[in-house]
C-alpha cells in the first residue's frame, strides 16, 4: 500500500514538473485567445523568457532578477507580435511562425556572443523548493504540490486569478466580447485594440515565466533551442483545456503523466520499438480531443484583426 | 508605389543570389576547403561542439578553409551535401549516422569531391564512413556503472533508436552483466537529441525505479539527465566530451570522442591520395575514443574497479578484447 502511494506520488510529481512550464505559457495564450489574438509565436516567447531569464540570473546572481527578466523577455516578443497583428493587421499565424524562427536565431546568436563556442556549460543554481506549513502535511498530495519552487506557487495563484477574472468579473465579460464580436464591443464603447494589447502583455509575462521555469527552476542552464517545441504543446494544452484555467493545468498534467508513463513502460523491457512509446503523449492528446469534440471553445474572431472602418 | 518597391526588392534579391552563386568556381583540382554538416546547433556543448573543435583543428593543420551548416534535418541532408558540393567545397563531412546514405547518394553527382559521414555504414567510390568505436567507451561505462551500483539497478538513456546509439547501449548492458550477472539495466530511448527536458524526466523515471548509476548517450538532451542525477544525488556518466563540469560531484567519468583524430585521418588520406571509399573503424587504439579522468571522484571509486577499468582499456587497445557491435535493440 505504502509502495503504491510512493508510485502515485512520483507520477504526480513528474506530471506537475512537466506541466508547470506548459500551464504557465498556456494561461497566457488562453488570455490572449479570449481577446481574439492567436499566438503561434508562443514557442518564441518561451524561448526568449528562458534566455533572458537565464542570462539575467547568471550576471546578477539573483534568481529574482532572473524571473523578472524572463517575464520581460516574453513581453519583448509578444509586443512585436501585438504590433504586427493589431497595428499592421498582418496574418497572425505567419507572424507567429516568423517570430519563432527569429527568436531561435536571436537567442542562439546572443548566447554565442556572450559565452562563445565551448564545451563548458555556463550554469546558475536553480530555484529551491519552499515547503508550505500545514498544506505540505497532507498525505501524498502535500509534499508533491506544496513543497515546490516559487514559480509553481505563482502558477497556482494565476490559475485562481484567471478563473475569477474569466468567469466572475465584468472584465472577463468584456474580454469575451472583444474576442467574440469586436464590432459589438466597439459599439458598446469597449476599447478593442487596447484590450488586445493588454492581453498580449499578459501572454508575454506568462509565456516568459514558462520559459524561465525551464532554465531557472529545472535545469539551471541555457542551450540553443532549449524550449524545443513546448510552446506548440502549450497551444495544444489551451485547446484541450478549453480555455479554462483549471482544465489547462489538468490537461498539461495529463500530457506530463503520459510522458512519464511511457518512460516507465520503456524501463519494463516490453518488446516494442521505443518510437511506439514516444507517441503516447500525443496519442492521448488526440484521444482527449476526440472525446471532447463538440462546440469549439475558441472565440469567433480568433486571429482576425479588428478594422473599424471596414465590415 | 508599393508594388514597384516590392518588384525592386525581388529584383535586387534575385541578382544578389545570381552573383553570389557565380562567384565560386568548382573546377580546381587542389583540395583547399572542407564543410561540416551538423544535426543540431554547433554550440551544443556536446556531440556537435566536439565536431566543430575537430574541424577547426584539422583545418589549421592542413591549411583548409571551412564552413559549418547547422541544424540539418534528415530530410534536408541530401540537399545540404549537394549545395555544399555545388558551392565548391572539396571535402564534405556529415556528423552522424543519418548522413551516411545521403552522402553516398550525392557522391555520384560530384565525382571530384569527397563525401564523409561519421558513425555510418554507407560508402561509394568517393564517399566513406568513419565509425568511432563508441561501443568501446560504452563498455567501460558499463563496468563503471555496475561496479558503483549498490542497488543492483543501473540506467542508460539513448537519443534516437538508431545503430550508432544502440551499439553503445547494448555494449553497456553486456559490460554491466559481466561485472554482476544479476544486475538490472534499465534503458530508455527518448527519441530526441535536443529536448533536455526529456533527458531529465527519463533519468528521474530510472531513479524512481531504483537506478543508482545512469549513463547518457543522447547528446544535448542527455545533459538534462546529468542535472536530474545531481538533483537526486545519483552518480552518472557523460558522453562526447568530459562533462564533469556539469555536476562535479556526480559525473564519475565520460566517454570522449576525439573527432579531430577522425578528421585528420580522413583528410590526410585524401591529401596523400590513398583515399578509397569504405567503412573505417577507429577506436581506443587510435585515441579516437577515450575515457575522461575521474576528477574529484577519484577516491570514491574503489581501487579494484579502477584497476579493472584500466586493464579492460588495455585489452581493448591491444585487441585481446573485442567489444561486440550490436545494432538492433534487445529487450
Amino acid at each position: 500500500m505504502a509502495e503504491l502511494m510512493d508510485i502515485i506520488a512520483s507520477f504526480l510529481a513528474s506530471s506537475l514538473r512537466q506541466a508547470a512550464p506548459l500551464s504557465l505559457a498556456a494561461l497566457g495564450v488562453a488570455y490572449a485567445e479570449k481577446a481574439g489574438i492567436l499566438n503561434i509565436g508562443e514557442e518564441g516567447i518561451m524561448l526568449s523568457g528562458a534566455f533572458f531569464g537565464f542570462i539575467a540570473a547568471y550576471f546578477s546572481g539573483s534568481l529574482f532578477v532572473g524571473i523578472i527578466s524572463g517575464a520581460l523577455g516574453g513581453i519583448l516578443i509578444s509586443m512585436i507580435h501585438a504590433f504586427m497583428c493589431i497595428k499592421v493587421k498582418a496574418n497572425q499565424t505567419i507572424v507567429g511562425l516568423a517570430l519563432n524562427f527569429f527568436t531561435l536565431g536571436l537567442t542562439s546568436f546572443l548566447f554565442l556572443l556572450v559565452f562563445g563556442q565551448n564545451t563548458k556549460l555556463p550554469s546558475v543554481a536553480s530555484l529551491n523548493p519552499i515547503t508550505l506549513p500545514v498544506l505540505s502535511k497532507i498525505p501524498v498530495l502535500g509534499p508533491v504540490f506544496f513543497s515546490q519552487n516559487i514559480l509553481i506557487y505563482i502558477l497556482y495563484l494565476a490559475i485562481i486569478v484567471f478563473f475569477v477574472v474569466f468567469y466572475k468579473t465584468e472584465w472577463g465579460v468584456r474580454l469575451t466580447a472583444v474576442g467574440e464580436n469586436p464590432r459589438a464591443a466597439d459599439s458598446a464603447g469597449l476599447g478593442v485594440n487596447a484590450t488586445r494589447y493588454v492581453s498580449c502583455i499578459i501572454n508575454g509575462v506568462f509565456g516568459g515565466l514558462g520559459g524561465a521555469y525551464i532554465t531557472l527552476a529545472q535545469l539551471g542552464y541555457f542551450q540553443e533551442d532549449i524550449v524545443s517545441g513546448k510552446g506548440y504543446i502549450a497551444l495544444v494544452v489551451v485547446i484541450l483545456g478549453r480555455h479554462n484555467p483549471v482544465f489547462i493545468l489538468l490537461s498539461a498534467m495529463l500530457i506530463g503523466f503520459a510522458e512519464s508513463l511511457q518512460f516507465s513502460l520503456q524501463t519494463m523491457g516490453i518488446p516494442l520499438p521505443s518510437q511506439a512509446f514516444s507517441m503516447l503523449p500525443y496519442l492521448i492528446a488526440v484521444i482527449v480531443l476526440l472525446l471532447s469534440a463538440g462546440k469549439s471553445s475558441s472565440p469567433a474572431f480568433l486571429g482576425i484583426p479588428y478594422e473599424r472602418d471596414k465590415r | 508605389m508599393k508594388k514597384a518597391l516590392v518588384l525592386l526588392l525581388v529584383l535586387v534579391t534575385t541578382f544578389a543570389f545570381a552573383f553570389a552563386g557565380g562567384s565560386t568556381d568548382g573546377g580546381s583540382d587542389s583540395i583547399d576547403s572542407m564543410a561540416l554538416i551538423l544535426s543540431g546547433p554547433a554550440n551544443d556543448q556536446g556531440w556537435n561542439a566536439v565536431a566543430v573543435a575537430g574541424l577547426e583543428a584539422t583545418a589549421e593543420k592542413f591549411g583548409l578553409s571551412t564552413t559549418i551548416m547547422e541544424n540539418v534535418s534528415i530530410a534536408d541532408s541530401e540537399a545540404a551535401y549537394r549545395q555544399l558540393a555545388a558551392e565548391g567545397y572539396d571535402i564534405i563531412i556529415g556528423h552522424g549516422y543519418q548522413y551516411g546514405e545521403p552522402a553516398a547518394a550525392v557522391s555520384h553527382e560530384f565525382p571530384n569531391k569527397y563525401f564523409i559521414a561519421t558513425e555510418s555504414n554507407s560508402y561509394s567510390e568517393n564517399a566513406a564512413s568513419y565509425v568511432m568505436a563508441c561501443e568501446q567507451g560504452a563498455y567501460v561505462m558499463g563496468l563503471m556503472a555496475a561496479g558503483m551500483s549498490e542497488s543492483g539497478i543501473v540506467g542508460v538513456i539513448g537519443g534516437f533508436e538508431q545503430p550508432s546509439i544502440t551499439k553503445e547501449i547494448e555494449a553497456f548492458k553486456i559490460a554491466a552483466k559481466s561485472i554482476n550477472p544479476d544486475i538490472q539495466v534499465l534503458s530508455i530511448y527518448i527519441n530526441s537529441f535536443t529536448d533536455t527536458n526529456l533527458g531529465y524526466e527519463a533519468a528521474m523515471t530510472m531513479i524512481n525505479h531504483g537506478a543508482d548509476v545512469v549513463y547518457q548517450v543522447a547528446n544535448q538532451a542527455g545533459n538534462g539527465a546529468l542535472i536530474a542525477c545531481a538533483e537526486r544525488g545519483v552518480y552518472c556518466m557523460g558522453n562526447s566530451y568530459d562533462q564533469n563540469s556539469i555536476a562535479p560531484e556526480y559525473v564519475l567519468t565520460s566517454t570522449i570522442y576525439n573527432m579531430d583524430q577522425v578528421m585528420i585521418t580522413a583528410v590526410s588520406s585524401i591529401l596523400d591520395g590513398t583515399f578509397t571509399g569504405g567503412v573505417y573503424n577507429l577506436g581506443m587504439d587510435k585515441k579516437v575514443v577515450e575515457i575522461a579522468p575521474y576528477h574529484a571522484l577519484e577516491d570514491v571509486i574503489p581501487a579494484q574497479l579502477k584497476e579493472k577499468i584500466s586493464d579492460t582499456i588495455e585489452d581493448i587497445i591491444d585487441g585481446s578484447l573485442v567489444v561486440p557491435v550490436i545494432s538492433s535493440p534487445t529487450k
